[in-house]
C-alpha cells in the first residue's frame, strides 16, 4: 500500500512537472518564432513602400487591431479588399470593444504574443508603446514615400501626434480636436454671439435653456457634455481648463509643470474650469451625468441642444437626413478661451502681450486635440515584409486620394487633419454641406489647427491612471456633489502626485517632455 | 432524508395531487393566478422590448418609445440584415464559438464534478494538512524564485524537490487530517475567488503555451470556474443516491465501475442534466475571462454584444439582435429541460 | 488543499461509517477526485498565488517585457488610509444615537448567544469564545461602517456599495423566490409554463441583460417614459442623479435577473416538504400561513441557507450591471468591489487591482463562514 502511495505521488509530481515543462517550452517557440504572418509567402519582391499595382505583397497578410466601429473600423475593412487588389497583400482587421483595447495592444506586444502586426491606436498611448520600443520608427519609411504627402498633413498631427522623441511612430488617418457646436437658428433668433470665451458659453446657454427648439413642443436644452463615469469627462475638463492653464504655446504643457512635474490642477484656473464644467450641468439634461458622447450627439442631431462640446464628428453627423433634423442650423467655432491665465502662483491674471502672447483679440485659446485622432502604428517585431505590406496599407489610407473623401463620410469616424482637407471647399459641398455650413465648420478647424497654443494629449506612461482613473473618478464625485471644486482640484493633485512618485518623477518629467518637444 | 429516490419522485409527482386535497379556496386560486401573471409580465416585458427593438430603425428608438410594430412604428429587418448578413461571419463565428466553449466546458466540468462529487460522496479522504501547507508553502517559495529571475523549470524543480523533501519529512509529524467536508468545503469556496485576481495569471500562462484568443483556453478556464458549481450541486445528489443499492451489486460482484455504470449513473441523469444545464448558463454568458482570454479568433457572443456601445453611444437595435440569437437556444434548452431541472435539483435540493 | 497523493488514506484510522464493498478502492478513489483537485490547483490555487505576489507589489511595463517591484503593504494600506480610502472605505460620517443603539444591540447579542453556546458545550469553550469575538469584533466594524457612511455627512465607499448589492439584492431575490415558489407548487393548470417562463431571464447573459434595462430605466426614451412624464412632467426626471436611484436600478435589474435561480430551487424544496406533516397541521386546524411558518419554512431552512450562501458569494462579484447601468457613477455611488478592481485593472495597476480583489476575497470568506457556522447549523438543528 505504502508502495503504490509514493508510486503514485512521484507520477502525479511528473505529470504537473511535465505540464509547467511544456508551458515553458511554449515559452521558446514564441519568443524564437512568432511571426504569424505568412513567412511562406514570396520574398522576391524588394520591400518598397508605394501602393503601386505590382502586386509586390501577394500573400503576404497583414492582422491590423482596433476598436469595434462602425467608426475607424469601416473605412478599413471597406478600403482593405481595394489595397488587396492592388498590391496583393491580404488586410484583416480585428476589433474589440474600445475599453480594451489599450490594455489589448499593451499585453499583446509585452508578452511577446504579437498576434497583431499594425494596430490603429489613440496616439495619447504611444508613449506606452514607444518607450518599451513596441512601435516601430516610421521615419525613414514616411521620408520616401511621396505618396503620402506628409507635408499636407497638419503641423500639429506631424510634430507632435504622430511624432516621439523626434522620430515618426504613428501615421494619422485621423484628426481630432475639440470644437464648439452651436444651433444657428436658435443663437439668431436670440440675438447671441457664438461663445468667445468659457463665460460667453455659460451665457449663451443660461439664456436659451427650456426653448423648444426642434418643434416637438418639449423644453430642450440650452448645453449637452456628456458627463458619465468612464466616458468622456477628462477630456472635457481639459477643453474647458486649457484656456486658463496653457498659454505659452504647445511646447509648454497643460497638464504639468516643465520643471517640477508639479500637476497644474491645484490653481483658480483649473478651479475655475471645474465651477464652469458643473454650471454647464445646470442647463444641460436632468441625466447628463449618465450619458455619453454618444448620447449627447444623439440628442444634439435630434436638435435638443443649442450648444455642445464635441470633436468634429458632429459636422458630418449633422448632415444625415437618417439621424438628424438639423441639417443646415449647425455653426461650429474654436473651443472657446479666457481672458485669465494663471501665472506662476496658479492666480488668474489678465491676459497681456507676455501672459498670453497667442491670444485673439484679447481671449487666449487654447485647443484641445483630445485623443489625437486615430493613428495607424506597426509592431516593431513583425516580419519585415509584412511591416511593409502594413506601412503601405496605412500609407494607402491616409493619402489624401482615400482619406479626402474618407473624412466627408460621417460613418468612418475620420475627421480632418490635412491642409488640403480645410482648403479645399469642394470636398464639402459634394458631401452635402451648404456653403454657409461649411465655411463655419471649416473656419473652426483651420482656427484650431493653425493656433500654436494648441493643447497635446498628456503623454507620460500610465497615463491612463491619471486620467482614466484618477481625473474621471474625481470628476465623477464633483459633478455628484461628493466633492466641492477645490476639494477635487486638491484631490487630484495629491492623487497624481502618488502615482508620479511611483513611477518615477525624473523618468516621468523626462517623458513627458520629449512629447512636448521641450 | 434517506428516502430512495423512487419514493421522493413519488412524492414529486405526487404531490400535485395530493395538495389538492389540502385545498385551495377560489379567492385564493385567483390570487396565486395573478401573482403568476403578474410575474410572468415583468419576466417577459423586457425580452418583449429587446425584441420589438430589434426591429426598429435608430430614429425609433433615439425619439422616445413607441411599442408596437406595425402600429405606432414601421418595423425593419435592417439589424437583423446586419446581423446576419453584412456582419454575418462575425456572428456566426462569435456564435460557434460560444456553442463549442459552453458545450464541451459544461460536458467537462460535469464529467470531473460528478466523478469528484460521487468520490466525496462514497468514500474516505483524510489528507495531512501537513502536507497541504507544505505544497503552497513550496508554490510561494517557486514563485519568488521567478520573480527574482529563475527560469520556470528550475522554479518548479524546486517546487517539487522542497514539496517532496517537506512531506519525506517535517510533514510527518504532524497528524491533523481533514475530512472529505473539508475537501468538498475547500473545493466550492474556490467560487469565492474574483475571477479578476486569477485572470491576470491565466493570461500569461496562456500566453506561454501559445494558447491565447482559442477555444481550448476559455474552455480551460471555464472549467476550472465552474467545477465548484457543479460539486455542490451534484455532492448533495450523490450523497442521497442510497448506498444499498451499490453494496447489494458489490454482494452480488460487481466491480465499483459496473455498480457505477449500471446502477448509479441511471439514477444521476435528472440531477446531470440540471447541473449541466447550470453550467452552460454560465459558461455561455460569461463575459470577464473571455474579454481577456480572447481577442478575434476565440471571441464570443457576450463580447460582441459589448462592442455594439461604441462611441456612437449603444447601438439597440443591433445589441437586442445579437441578444436574442445567444438567448434563443438557451432558452429553448431551458424549457425543454425545466421537468429535468426540477427532478435533478429535487433530491440535490432536500438535503442540508 | 494539496496534490492527490496527499489525499491519502494510509494511516488514517478507519471509521465505523466507512466500508470497503468494492475491491481495489484506492486507486478508484484517487481516480475520481484527482482530476477535479489538479484542475483547481492548477486554475485557482496557481493563479491566486501569482495574484498575491501582484497584491504586495508595483507592476510597470519596460523595454524587455515587465517589471515587478515589491512595495509591502502600500497597495492595501492606499485602499484603507491611502489616497483610495475614500473610494473604498468611504467618507465616514457620525453614528446617530439609533446607529449606537444597533450597535450595542448587535455586540450584545453576540455575547448573549455566545455565552449560550459555551453553556451548552463547555468543552469546546475555547475555540467558541475565540471564534465568537471574531466574529463579533469583524461584524462590529462593518456594521459600523456601514451606518457610518451610509447617512447623513458619509459617503459609502465600494465595500459598503458592495455590501448594499448583495444584501438588499439577495434578501429581495430570496424573498420573490420563495413567495413564486410557494405559488408555483400549488396544484394550478399550466404551472409547468409559468415555471418554464421564470426560467428565462437567468439564461440571458448578464452582460445583456445590463443593457437591457439600461434601455428599460432610460428616463427618456425608455418605454416607462410616460409613466415618468406623467409624475415628475416631460424630460424633468431622472434617477441616476441620485445615487440611491441609481443604487435601486441595479438591484431591481440584479433581482430580475437572479430570482429565477432561487425559484427554481425552492420550487424543488417546497414539494419535497412530505405531504402528511402538512396534512397532519391541517388536521390541528392550523391556518395556511401557520402551515407555511412552522412546517414548510423550517423544511427548507437548509436548502436556503445553501442558496443564500451561494447567491451571497456570486453577488459579490457583482460588475456587470453597475459598469452598464451607471459605470460606478453618480460619483462612486453604485462602484462594486469587482468594478473597481478591474477599473484599476484596466489602467494597468495590476497591483492596486489584486489589492482589491483580496479585499474582496476576504470579505466574501468572512460573510461564507459566518452563513455557514451560524445559519447552517442553526436550521439543521431546527429541522433534526
Amino acid at each position: 500500500m505504502n508502495h503504490r502511495l509514493s508510486r503514485f505521488r512521484f507520477l502525479a509530481l511528473i505529470a504537473i512537472f511535465a505540464l509547467i515543462a511544456a508551458a515553458c517550452s511554449g515559452d521558446d517557440d514564441t519568443t524564437t518564432g512568432d511571426d504569424t504572418g505568412d513567412t511562406t509567402a514570396d520574398t522576391d519582391a524588394p520591400a518598397t513602400t508605394q501602393a503601386a499595382g505590382d502586386m509586390q505583397f501577394d500573400g503576404v497578410e497583414v492582422e491590423v487591431l482596433t476598436f469595434t466601429g462602425p467608426q475607424i473600423a469601416e473605412p478599413l475593412q471597406r478600403r482593405a479588399p481595394d489595397f488587396e487588389a492592388l498590391t496583393g497583400a491580404r488586410v484583416n482587421v480585428t476589433t474589440v470593444p474600445f475599453s480594451e483595447l489599450f490594455q489589448n495592444i499593451l499585453t499583446d506586444a509585452a508578452t511577446g504574443t504579437n498576434s497583431f502586426d499594425a494596430w490603429v491606436f489613440a496616439p495619447q498611448w504611444l508613449v506606452d508603446f514607444a518607450i518599451p520600443g513596441y512601435v516601430e520608427d516610421l521615419t525613414d519609411r514616411v521620408n520616401n514615400d511621396p505618396d503620402i504627402a506628409w507635408d499636407d498633413v497638419a503641423p500639429f498631427f506631424r510634430d507632435f501626434s504622430a511624432t516621439y522623441e523626434g522620430t515618426i511612430r504613428a501615421i494619422p488617418l485621423d484628426g481630432d480636436f475639440h470644437m464648439v457646436y452651436y444651433r444657428t437658428d436658435v443663437l439668431e433668433a436670440a440675438g447671441l454671439e457664438p461663445p468667445q470665451t468659457w463665460d460667453d458659453y455659460l451665457a449663451v446657454a443660461a439664456a436659451v435653456n427650456g426653448q423648444d427648439m426642434n418643434e416637438d413642443g418639449e423644453a430642450d436644452y440650452g448645453s449637452c457634455i456628456s458627463k458619465a463615469r468612464g466616458q468622456q469627462s477628462y477630456w472635457w475638463i481639459t477643453s474647458i481648463a486649457a484656456p486658463f492653464i496653457q498659454s505659452q504655446g504647445t511646447a509648454s504643457g497643460a497638464f504639468f509643470d516643465l520643471e517640477t512635474f508639479d500637476p497644474l490642477v491645484n490653481n483658480e484656473g483649473f478651479i475655475r474650469a471645474l465651477e464652469i464644467y458643473g454650471e454647464t450641468g445646470d442647463y444641460g439634461p436632468p441625466d447628463e451625468s449618465n450619458l455619453g458622447v454618444g448620447d449627447t450627439r444623439g440628442l444634439f442631431t435630434a436638435g435638443r441642444c443649442a450648444l455642445t462640446l464635441d470633436w468634429g464628428d458632429i459636422g458630418t453627423l449633422a448632415l444625415d437626413p437618417e439621424t438628424s433634423v438639423v441639417q443646415d442650423k449647425v455653426g461650429a467655432v474654436i473651443t472657446p478661451g479666457s481672458t485669465q491665465v494663471i501665472d506662476d502662483s496658479g492666480a488668474l491674471v489678465d491676459c497681456d502681450d507676455t501672459t498670453c502672447p497667442f491670444a485673439i483679440n484679447g481671449v487666449n485659446h487654447a485647443p484641445f486635440a483630445s485623443f489625437g485622432g486615430w493613428s495607424g502604428g506597426i509592431n516593431a517585431a513583425a516580419d519585415p515584409q509584412v511591416k511593409d505590406a502594413a506601412f503601405a496599407f496605412l500609407s494607402y489610407m491616409t493619402q489624401p486620394e482615400q482619406a479626402n473623401s474618407d473624412v466627408t463620410i460621417g460613418i468612418t469616424g475620420f475627421n480632418p487633419y490635412r491642409v488640403s482637407q480645410f482648403e479645399n471647399m469642394d470636398l464639402w459641398l459634394e458631401a452635402g454641406m451648404s456653403e454657409a455650413a461649411a465655411d463655419s465648420y471649416l473656419g473652426a478647424i483651420a482656427d484650431s489647427l493653425n493656433n500654436p497654443n494648441m493643447v497635446l494629449d498628456l503623454r507620460v506612461p500610465q497615463n491612463q491612471r491619471y486620467q482614466q482613473t484618477v481625473l474621471d473618478t474625481i470628476l465623477a464625485q464633483f459633478v455628484a456633489g461628493e466633492l466641492t471644486a477645490a476639494e477635487a482640484a486638491a484631490e487630484i493633485f495629491s492623487q497624481w502626485q502618488e502615482i508620479t512618485e511611483e513611477l518615477g518623477r525624473d523618468a516621468q518629467l523626462a517623458a513627458y517632455k520629449s512629447t512636448l518637444g521641450s | 432524508m434517506s428516502t430512495a429516490p423512487t419514493e421522493l419522485r413519488e412524492t414529486a409527482a405526487g404531490a400535485t395531487r395530493r395538495r389538492s386535497a389540502l385545498g385551495l379556496s377560489r379567492r385564493s386560486t385567483v390570487g396565486v393566478y395573478v401573482v403568476l401573471i403578474f410575474w410572468t409580465l415583468v419576466v417577459l416585458f423586457p425580452i418583449y422590448w429587446i425584441a420589438t427593438t430589434s426591429l426598429k430603425s435608430p430614429l425609433d428608438v433615439n425619439s422616445g418609445p413607441v411599442y408596437l410594430p406595425g402600429v405606432d412604428y414601421e418595423p425593419t429587418l435592417d439589424a437583423w440584415d446586419w446581423a446576419l448578413n453584412t456582419e454575418g461571419n462575425q456572428t456566426r463565428r462569435a456564435f460557434v464559438n460560444t456553442l463549442v466553449v459552453g458545450v464541451v466546458s459544461a460536458v467537462i466540468t460535469v464529467a470531473v464534478g460528478a466523478a469528484a462529487s460521487y468520490g466525496l460522496s462514497r468514500m474516505q479522504y483524510r489528507p495531512r494538512l501537513s502536507s497541504v501547507a507544505a505544497f503552497i508553502g513550496s508554490g510561494v517559495l517557486a514563485v519568488f524564485l521567478i520573480v527574482l529571475g529563475l527560469p520556470w523549470p528550475t522554479a518548479v524543480l524546486v517546487w517539487t524537490a522542497v514539496f517532496a523533501a517537506s512531506v519525506a519529512t517535517w510533514a510527518r509529524r504532524y497528524q491533523f487530517r481533514l475530512t472529505n467536508d473539508d475537501i468538498a468545503f475547500w473545493l466550492i469556496s474556490q467560487r469565492i475567488l474574483p475571477p479578476i485576481a486569477i485572470v491576470l495569471p491565466l493570461f500569461v500562462f496562456f500566453q506561454q503555451i501559445d494558447l491565447l484568443d482559442t477555444q481550448l483556453a476559455l474552455i480551460i478556464t471555464y472549467v476550472g470556474a465552474n467545477l465548484p458549481i457543479a460539486i455542490w450541486l451534484l455532492r448533495d445528489f450523490f450523497a442521497n443516491i442510497p448506498i444499498d443499492l451499490e453494496e447489494a451489486a458489490a454482494i452480488e460482484g460487481a466491480t465499483r465501475f459496473q455498480a457505477l455504470r449500471k446502477i448509479i449513473l441511471p439514477l444521476a441523469v435528472p440531477g446531470l442534466v440540471a447541473t449541466f444545464l447550470f453550467i452552460l448558463v454560465f459558461a455561455w454568458n460569461e463575459f470577464l475571462i473571455a474579454t481577456v482570454l480572447s481577442s478575434a479568433d476565440a471571441q464570443t457572443m457576450p463580447l460582441l454584444v459589448v462592442s455594439q456601445n461604441a462611441t456612437r453611444g449603444p447601438q439597440w437595435w443591433n445589441m437586442s439582435v445579437l441578444i436574442i440569437i445567444m438567448s434563443v437556444p438557451v432558452i429553448a434548452m431551458a424549457i425543454f429541460l425545466e421537468r429535468y431541472i426540477a427532478r435533478g435539483l429535487l433530491v440535490g435540493a432536500v438535503k442540508h | 488543499m494539496a496534490l492527490p497523493d496527499a489525499i491519502d488514506a494510509r494511516r488514517a484510522p478507519r471509521s465505523a461509517g466507512e466500508r470497503t464493498l468494492f475491491p481495489r478502492e484506492a486507486s478508484t478513489r484517487r481516480l475520481l477526485t484527482s482530476p477535479a483537485v489538479v484542475l483547481v490547483i492548477l486554475l485557482s490555487i496557481f493563479p491566486l498565488i501569482i495574484s498575491a505576489y501582484l497584491a504586495f507589489s508595483r507592476f510597470q511595463f519596460v523595454s524587455d517585457g515587465f517589471d515587478i517591484t515589491f512595495t509591502g503593504l502600500d497597495n492595501f494600506r492606499k485602499l484603507l488610509t491611502g489616497s483610495q480610502s475614500r473610494r473604498f472605505v468611504g467618507r465616514i460620517g457620525t453614528i446617530p444615537w439609533w446607529g449606537w443603539l444597533a450597535l450595542v444591540g448587535f455586540v450584545g447579542s453576540m455575547a448573549w448567544t455566545g455565552v449560550r453556546a459555551v453553556r451548552s458545550a463547555p468543552a469546546k469553550r475555547v475555540r467558541i469564545a475565540v471564534s465568537r469575538s471574531v466574529v463579533t469584533i469583524a461584524g462590529t466594524a462593518l456594521l459600523a461602517l456601514m451606518i457610518q457612511t451610509l447617512q447623513g455627512d458619509g459617503l459609502p465607499g465600494s465595500v459598503v456599495v458592495t455590501l448594499v448589492f448583495v444584501l438588499a439584492g439577495v434578501a429581495l431575490q430570496y424573498t420573490l423566490g420563495l413567495g413564486l415558489a410557494m405559488a408555483a407548487s400549488q396544484p394550478l393548470r399550466g404551472k409547468r409554463f409559468f415555471r418554464a417562463v421564470f426560467l428565462i431571464p437567468m439564461t440571458i447573459t448578464p452582460v445583456g441583460a445590463a443593457y437591457m434595462f439600461r434601455m428599460i430605466s432610460d428616463t427618456g426614451k425608455g418605454p416607462l417614459e410616460p409613466l415618468w412624464s406623467f409624475f415628475f412632467g416631460a424630460g424633468q426626471y431622472t434617477w441616476v442623479d441620485n445615487p440611491w436611484g441609481a443604487r435601486i436600478a441595479i438591484i431591481v435589474a440584479d433581482t430580475w435577473q437572479w430570482t429565477p435561480f432561487m425559484f427554481i430551487i425552492l420550487v424543488a424544496a417546497v414539494e419535497s416538504v412530505p405531504d402528511a406533516l402538512l396534512e397532519a397541521a391541517k388536521v390541528d386546524g392550523a391556518k395556511a400561513w401557520h402551515q407555511f411558518r412552522y412546517v414548510t419554512l423550517p423544511m427548507i431552512a437548509p436548502v436556503s441557507l445553501t442558496l443564500l450562501l451561494i447567491r451571497s458569494i456570486e453577488a459579490f462579484k457583482i460588475i456587470d450591471l453597475p459598469q452598464v447601468l451607471t459605470g460606478g457613477g453618480p460619483g462612486t455611488a453604485t462602484e462594486s468591489l469587482a468594478l473597481g478592481a478591474v477599473l484599476e485593472w484596466r489602467a494597468l495597476n495590476l497591483g492596486g487591482s489584486a489589492a482589491i480583489s483580496y479585499a474582496m476575497l476576504v470579505l466574501t470568506t468572512f460573510f461564507a463562514l459566518i452563513l455557514v457556522n451560524y445559519g447552517h447549523r442553526r436550521a439543521v438543528a431546527a429541522i433534526s
